[in-house]
């Protein structure tokens, strides 16, 4: 079963750090992803570029599509990555979770939707085969 | 340059939908997928169950992380799934964007960082290619 781990937490706080500092966190983080890889869990993950990069598509069916600046959400806490993990249930994903390498946040962690009975199936595993990145 | 999608709306309105009904969006999100993956953008996508299936972790360093019921935010809207697509820039991110089936939503799109300079590669898999 797959899990989703959406990584929440306040932006910014990187602006002071030192070239040192922030090896130290990019090891942890690659610490983290290599573990997940080894142990088969991982299926993707990124972490995101601040929000004001971001843009945001607002409109439903039929509709006509409007484009604004910025995140969905101006508030102070903001996704800043996420991780799809392969885990046998939800405990395990919580561990995850826990031993994420975050410095100040909040991981959401949610089971994602299983959409074979409608005959639906993942591009992944569907006869699609992933390429190396 | 990979993007993600973050696909965010109201909770629910699924419920009283016929097979029918829910076929007809099933098809449209599939033929979505479908077109991304033919394209060679599509790396990853979910949809993620509702939100009374989530757990939330604070984590503070130093501190144990504490596990909760329920999603980070108790707000009307929330994220429902997400994709992640190779582009060539972000005009071609937001026609994917528009492009997304949904009934009524938003879709935040944003660029991932890019942490080769730092000599760190992203693990996640490159497209998957389309079954022959």
């Amino acid at each position: 079963m797959r899990f989703m781990l959406t990584l929440v937490g306040p932006e910014g706080g990187y602006e002071d750090i030192t070239p040192d500092q922030i090896k130290d966190e990019m090891r942890n983080w690659e610490a983290f992803g290599k573990e997940a890889t080894d142990a088969g869990a991982f299926v993707a993950g990124e972490g995101l570029q601040p929000t004001e990069t971001a843009k945001t598509v607002r409109g439903g069916r039929d509709e006509e599509k409007v484009v604004t600046d910025g995140p969905f959400a101006e508030t102070k806490e903001q996704v800043g990555g996420f991780y799809v993990l392969e885990c046998k249930d939800m405990d395990e994903a919580l561990e995850w979770a826990k031993r994420c390498p975050i410095r100040d946040g909040a991981i959401e962690v949610r089971p994602v939707m299983d959409y074979a009975e409608y005959g639906f199936e993942d591009p992944a595993e569907a006869g699609a085969t992933p390429s190396p990145s | 340059m990979m993007y993600v999608l973050a696909l965010i709306s109201e909770e629910g309105g699924m419920e009283d939908a016929t097979p029918e009904e829910m076929k007809a969006v099933m098809d449209q999100w599939d033929s979505f997928t479908k077109k991304s993956v033919d394209d060679g953008s599509f790396i990853a996508g979910e949809a993620l169950q509702p939100t009374e299936s989530a757990s939330t972790v604070r984590i503070k360093q130093g501190e144990e992380a504490v596990v909760s019921d329920g999603p980070f935010a108790e707000s009307k809207e929330q994220l429902g799934g997400f994709y992640l697509l190779e582009c060539k820039d972000l005009d071609e991110a937001l026609e994917y964007a528009k492009q997304i089936p949904f009934q009524d939503g938003w879709v935040e799109v944003r660029p991932v960082m890019d942490f080769t300079e730092l000599g760190y590669q992203s693990y996640s898999p490159g497209p998957v290619k389309a079954a022959a």
